[in-house]
């Protein structure tokens, strides 16, 4: 059974948990669960982001432009909303299938354009922040301050609670089980894998990978727009800007979660324990009384540390293998 | 015929012929815009971003991604503005930033050479390891009171054309014949082209991919002292977001991120493009919130319509070469009588 999980995930929590133990005894503060619960809401937009990245990057491919859909699923859901009047629902309904049309526009030019994956994405990250911008600039609203009065009943999708548990672990949770199914239990994901390890065997044995490609993109879209109605929430104001900065967190926990960046090999289960980890680390950082600016250094180390580490260890695997086979075969050439 | 042909084939010249557009029709609506003094400032504020672009190519070629020039500007422009405001020589202070650029390119390469890390998340991390890095050594301050010597540096003038543009531009000159003409410099685009064939032939790769790395690091911290020299103060966002400008400039001038294709010409051509939207705008007069928008669609754009180009002239070669093939076996080179021993049989 133990040994049917990966490796890296049992890592994982290790880190997890002695990261706990170690801020706990630093500020016992730490060990009050409501509190843990609800640092939740400070990064479930980037861990759901994360989780269907994870898929992009193990089909081989690379999504930086969901930072730049959470701004304008937030200004698209602020001006209808607000400006505009419609029923806050309707908006965020709206705003989550914009998310997903920037994703198909990315997905439909890698997969069937064929231009790289990180060029498509980086003029999307510019062209998706920037339709933001022009919303913002064309509906005439303040773009220090974004569009505010929601109203209780949607900033209660960040801050209400189901049972005591925050909304941000439900949706956490629910996000989690649409990915994991969906990556490990289905045909769909078993394609996705098969596209990421060889994409003309693939091709050959039948599937039609360019749209396994453009669906992971759409897929990533999506997750962008849900992602941008829950900061929106949470924050209680549209901007444009928001998400802005999250590029280098979602691409942390989908590499410090143990997928390959070159694709075929990954999971959902790592990037969620790597994104708690992230997520605690700068709760538990805070709480220790250090600077908000020393956390970018914590994160870019363990960036940097975790994939160094998962190199060398499938290299120095890859070598003990070698030896090993070395090894037999003195033995069979002396037998 | 075929001269314009061979001509309109290299990327560098669509890129310049489209620079040349965006300058016309910006000039038909406002003409201010063709004036000496705006194409001076054009290529001003642009002189940034192509000694980044330089830089960048230079790990572009070898197939590799440079995400960490924005820091390593920051980082290298705030602590030599620190020694010039401690009474530090100027010379010292730029001795200090070039350092610092070459060591941040040097922990890259290491990491992409030695460790095996995907250059993409090496650069990343370093990204944030640099900004992190020029906070605390600032203390979260900006840097302001730089020595006016250095700020005039950028200023100065020869003939009525700025100085610095003339060196930056002969710089992007020598380091496109050493990149086309010599036998080493071509090994940047032999690694990226074909990597195996590259340790094949002999050319020290992981050597190169490192030295690429530095060269873009030292490039960013000189870009950090153009920047210091320019805007007069180093503020602790310096270089924000910078790095998305960089790679989409080089992008648009035709270096290509999966490695080998690529000239700092055509990168420079780019910056300049990106950053002349920017002041196209202006006389325009367009509110300036559209410029992500335009300078995004573009780079799609731009790109995706290279890619279509590429994909069918490699078709028609293709298709070229079978036909060819298909020639040589139509002409029967068995002697007939052999031919006809087998038919006996």
């Amino acid at each position: 059974m133990v040994n049917k999980i990966p490796k890296w995930n049992l890592v994982l929590v290790l880190v997890l948990i002695s990261e706990i133990i170690v801020f706990g005894l630093i500020n016992p503060r730490f060990w009050n669960i409501s509190i843990l619960l609800n640092s939740f809401n400070d990064f479930v937009a980037i861990a759901i982001i994360g989780f269907f990245v994870t898929f992009v990057i193990i089909t081989g491919g690379i999504d930086i432009s969901g930072g730049s859909i959470i701004g304008l699923t937030s200004v698209v859901t602020g001006i209808l909303s607000q400006l505009v009047g419609l029923n806050i629902w309707i908006a965020v309904i709206i705003a989550i299938t914009v998310g997903g049309l920037c994703g198909l526009i990315n997905g439909i030019l890698i997969a069937y354009g064929r231009v790289q994956a990180m060029v498509i994405t980086l003029g999307g990250l510019l062209l998706y922040s920037g339709i933001a911008i022009v919303l913002v600039g064309v509906s005439g609203a303040s773009s220090y301050e974004g569009i505010s009065g929601f109203s209780e009943e949607f900033s209660s999708l960040a801050y209400g609670t189901v049972l005591g548990i925050p909304n941000s672990v439900i949706l956490f949770i629910g996000m989690f089980l649409i990915a994991y199914v969906l990556l490990h239990l289905t045909k769909y994901g078993r394609y996705v894998f098969l596209t990421g390890i060889n994409q003309n065997a693939a091709d050959y044995s039948g599937i039609d990978t360019k749209k396994i490609i453009a669906s992971t993109y759409v897929l990533s879209g999506l997750s962008a727009g849900v992602a941008g109605v829950m900061l929106t929430s949470y924050l209680g104001s549209a901007r444009a800007d928001f998400g802005s900065e999250y590029l280098m967190s979602i691409l942390t926990i989908v590499v410090l979660g143990g997928t390959l960046i070159t694709g075929g090999k990954g999971g959902v289960v790592g990037t969620a324990l790597a994104s708690i980890i992230v997520g605690f680390l700068q709760v538990g950082l805070q709480m220790g009384g250090i600077s908000t600016q020393y956390i970018g250094l914590a994160t870019g180390l363990l960036l940097i540390l975790s994939v160094a580490l998962l190199s060398v260890s499938a290299g120095s695997k890859n070598s003990i293998k070698k030896l090993l086979m070395i090894k037999s075969n003195i033995k069979e050439g002396e037998v | 015929m075929s001269i314009i042909e061979a001509i309109t084939k290299k990327r560098e010249v669509r890129t310049l012929l489209f620079l040349v557009l965006l300058f016309i029709v910006v000039g038909f609506v406002n003409s201010e815009f063709l004036s000496i003094g705006n194409i001076q400032n054009s290529l001003k504020s642009s002189l940034l971003y192509i000694v980044l672009a330089v830089g960048l190519t230079f790990v572009l070629l070898t197939g590799n991604i440079d995400i960490s020039v924005g820091g390593t500007l920051g980082l290298s422009a705030a602590v030599s503005g620190l020694i010039m405001k401690n009474g530090g020589s100027i010379i010292f202070a730029i001795a200090v930033a070039v350092l610092i650029g070459a060591v941040v390119g040097l922990i890259n390469g290491f990491g992409v050479t030695k460790l095996k890390i995907s250059s993409f998340i090496m650069t990343l991390g370093m990204l944030e390891i640099t900004r992190v890095v020029q906070v605390i050594y600032t203390d979260g301050k900006w840097v302001e009171n730089l020595p006016v010597a250095f700020k005039k540096l950028s200023q100065v003038q020869v003939g009525g054309v700025n100085v610095m543009i003339l060196m930056i531009l002969i710089g992007v000159i020598l380091v496109h014949l050493y990149l086309t003409k010599s036998n080493k410099g071509r090994y940047f685009s032999a690694i990226g082209d074909n990597m195996d064939g590259a340790v094949l032939l002999g050319v020290p790769v992981k050597r190169y991919v490192t030295y690429s790395f530095v060269i873009s690091g030292v490039c960013s911290a000189l870009a950090g002292l153009v920047f210091a020299s320019q805007v007069g103060f180093i503020s602790t966002n310096a270089g924000l977001g910078v790095e998305m400008t960089v790679i989409a400039a080089a992008v648009l001038g035709g270096v290509s991120l999966s490695g080998g294709v690529g000239s700092v010409i055509g990168a420079s051509l780019g910056a300049i493009i990106m950053i002349s939207i920017n002041s196209a705008l202006v006389y325009m007069k367009i509110p300036a919130f559209w410029n992500a928008v335009i300078s995004g669609a573009l780079l799609i754009i731009i790109v995706v319509i290279d890619a279509q180009l590429n994909r069918r002239n490699e078709k028609r070669t293709e298709k070229e070469r079978m036909r060819a093939r298909v020639l040589q076996k139509s002409e029967p080179k068995v002697p007939k009588e052999e031919v006809s021993i087998v038919y006996g049989k």
